[in-house]
């Protein structure tokens, strides 16, 4: 598995000390949200790739920047990549030609349009400000106060214990993974063989690691639960959770980039610069 | 030794609701200040048995009950595994998995269970501290749960447990998976903390470290109880022992094999080396004496 789907499934403590790692997690799980919610409503891909610029800076500022770039790249190039060459040639509402092939495929044309590729780009664009953000919010805030935020908000005991259940599955999954690999390499797993095979092998492990990890987590429940994680009372959480002046600074930004986006989507539509057309109840322009 | 019971299994019967007859008819009193061992071999029920002292049996896992389990004198089935755990501290055996995976330092975790409890901050700080200090993690506050090792990880966990003073310690084979020096270390804690007179029950597969500190000895097979007595002479009991799949103290099997084989005398079976070198220390000077 590859450093960065460790890094990100290991999801390390967080230990560094930014500016975006003292906002309050609410805050940045708002904008989590906010954000999310914006990439959807505009589609445009200039726009988008604007909100993307936006996130990115965040997380460069909470040095998270290399993980979350490497993640989104992995994601939406080949993404982009593959619907381009669909959509492009034929998205339903195609009409402004870009590239002609004569005869390229198997003897008949393939053509590029304007609007399957714009598509193609803003989708995928769209996911990559939706995943940027929410790792922004996940590997900058402390899992502990991430369980800390959903007690305060009075969020259903059950769904906290799912949250807490799935930030510990995924590290037991990787220990577990690594340790099956290495007893079924000791026992003569040939790991010098095809990408298939090697697919093939991985299946193999799926029956013993989904055991293994599921009582692993029945452990930890256990654990917990012997340690009152259910008890029905107010917790004490070893820090200040209230809202400082920062996080008002940063929704007061929010609030001010809300009225302006409002502005732009009212006086200048979904699209205000690519102006694409084609997405209004599936009618196209 | 024994005082007022803190424990008592009333005719308690216990079945998982897909594993029947975890525990059956268990009937016996745990005494403050006293270390109960329990042993027996794979299945024979010391976990299910650690667990209902601290109501996980049955709250956490279902199934059907008889009888009962007074903790302090309160039914299990009427407190929640919540309220008991300031009244038992339950240990488990793998130490990374018991860890809540939702503190970022050794200082917090200890202090979790507190935290979930509404305890106020400063109190939770002291007895954090307190505990690590007494497993012999001071230092270590500041650090990751995760960057520890087994045996430290296994003290941390102790650690979370003491912190918040239980008056019950139960430990389920809390050095199985550890390496001999991390069983050093966790044992060595265990019987610092028996020698103060901290009320303990700990289930362990191998017997010979829990020869040299359990006062008494219960010995499960199949959900029942097999033996509950002295732990010198639960644990002298060579045959059962073999017969039930546990290996006896390697001393004592020494000596039923010098009696049975050699025809050697030798009374009371020792259970830990400084017993046995007392016994066959005198034997071979009656031996060297006589010649």
């Amino acid at each position: 598995m590859s450093s960065l789907a460790l890094s990100i499934l290991q999801r390390k403590p967080v230990e560094r000390e930014t500016f975006i790692h003292r906002l309050d997690a609410r805050v940045k799980f708002v904008f989590f949200l906010w954000i999310s919610i914006w990439a959807y409503i505009f589609l445009d891909y200039v726009v988008t790739l604007i909100f993307l610029a936006g996130v990115m800076v965040l997380n460069l500022l909470g040095r998270n920047f290399s993980r979350t770039m490497k993640a989104v790249s992995i994601i939406i190039v080949p993404w982009i990549a593959v619907a381009s060459l669909i959509l492009g040639a034929y998205f339903p509402w195609n009409k402004t030609l870009l590239v002609k092939f004569e005869g390229i495929l198997f003897g008949y044309d393939y053509a590029l349009y304007y609007e399957g590729i714009a598509w193609s780009v803003t989708w995928p664009l769209r996911i990559g400000v939706c995943i940027a953000s929410a790792m922004f919010f996940l590997f900058t805030t402390d899992p502990v106060k991430l369980i800390a935020l959903l007690f305060k908000l009075r969020v259903p005991f059950r769904f906290i214990y799912g949250i807490a259940g799935g930030l510990q599955l995924t590290p037991i999954l990787l220990n577990d993974l690594h340790t099956i690999m290495e007893a079924q390499k000791s026992r003569g797993l040939r790991t010098d063989v095809s990408i298939m095979k090697r697919a093939l092998h991985y299946l193999a492990l799926i029956v013993p690691l989904t055991l293994s990890t599921l009582n692993k987590v029945q452990i930890r429940a256990t654990a917990l639960e012997a340690r009152g994680f259910s008890a029905p009372v107010q917790k004490t959480w070893p820090y200040d959770l209230s809202l400082k002046r920062r996080d008002y600074a940063f929704i007061a930004g929010m609030i001010i980039m809300t009225a302006v986006f409002a502005f732009i989507y009212i006086f200048y539509g979904f699209s205000p610069i690519c102006r694409l057309e084609f997405y209004i109840l599936g009618y196209g322009g | 030794m024994p005082r007022e019971p803190i424990i008592i299994f009333d005719h308690f019967t216990y079945s998982y609701p897909t594993t029947p007859n975890a525990l059956v008819d268990i009937d016996l009193k745990i005494h403050r200040g006293e270390v109960l061992g329990v042993i027996g071999p794979n299945g024979a029920g010391k976990s299910t048995f650690c667990k209902s002292l601290n109501g996980l049996v049955p709250h956490f896992y279902g199934g059907t009950v008889k009888g009962r389990v007074l903790v302090d004198g309160k039914d299990t089935l009427e407190m929640t595994p919540a309220e008991l755990s300031l009244k038992v501290g339950l240990v488990f055996q793998e130490p990374e998995s018991q860890l809540s995976g939702l503190s970022l330092t050794v200082e917090d975790e200890v202090g979790f269970g507190l935290s979930m409890l509404g305890f106020p901050s400063e109190l939770i700080r002291e007895r954090a501290r307190e505990a690590l200090e007494k497993v012999g993690l001071k230092g270590f506050e500041k650090r990751s749960p995760f960057e520890l090792s087994g045996g430290e990880q296994q003290r941390l966990a102790i650690a979370t447990v003491l912190a918040m003073k239980p008056e019950v310690m139960v430990l389920d084979e809390p050095v199985a998976l550890l390496d001999p020096i991390g069983k050093y270390e966790v044992l060595s804690t265990v019987i610092e903390l028996a020698s103060e007179g901290s009320t303990i029950v700990i289930a362990e597969h191998e017997i010979e470290e829990i020869a040299y500190f359990a006062n008494r000895i219960l010995a499960l097979n199949e959900g029942r109880i097999v033996s509950l007595d002295d732990a010198k002479k639960v644990l002298a009991e060579v045959e059962k022992l073999k017969s039930l799949g546990v290996d006896p103290p390697s001393v004592a099997e020494l000596s039923y094999m010098l009696e049975r084989e050699l025809g050697v005398k030798i009374g009371e079976y020792p259970i830990t080396l400084p017993e046995a070198l007392k016994i066959y220390g005198e034997l071979v000077r009656e031996r060297w004496e006589r010649k």
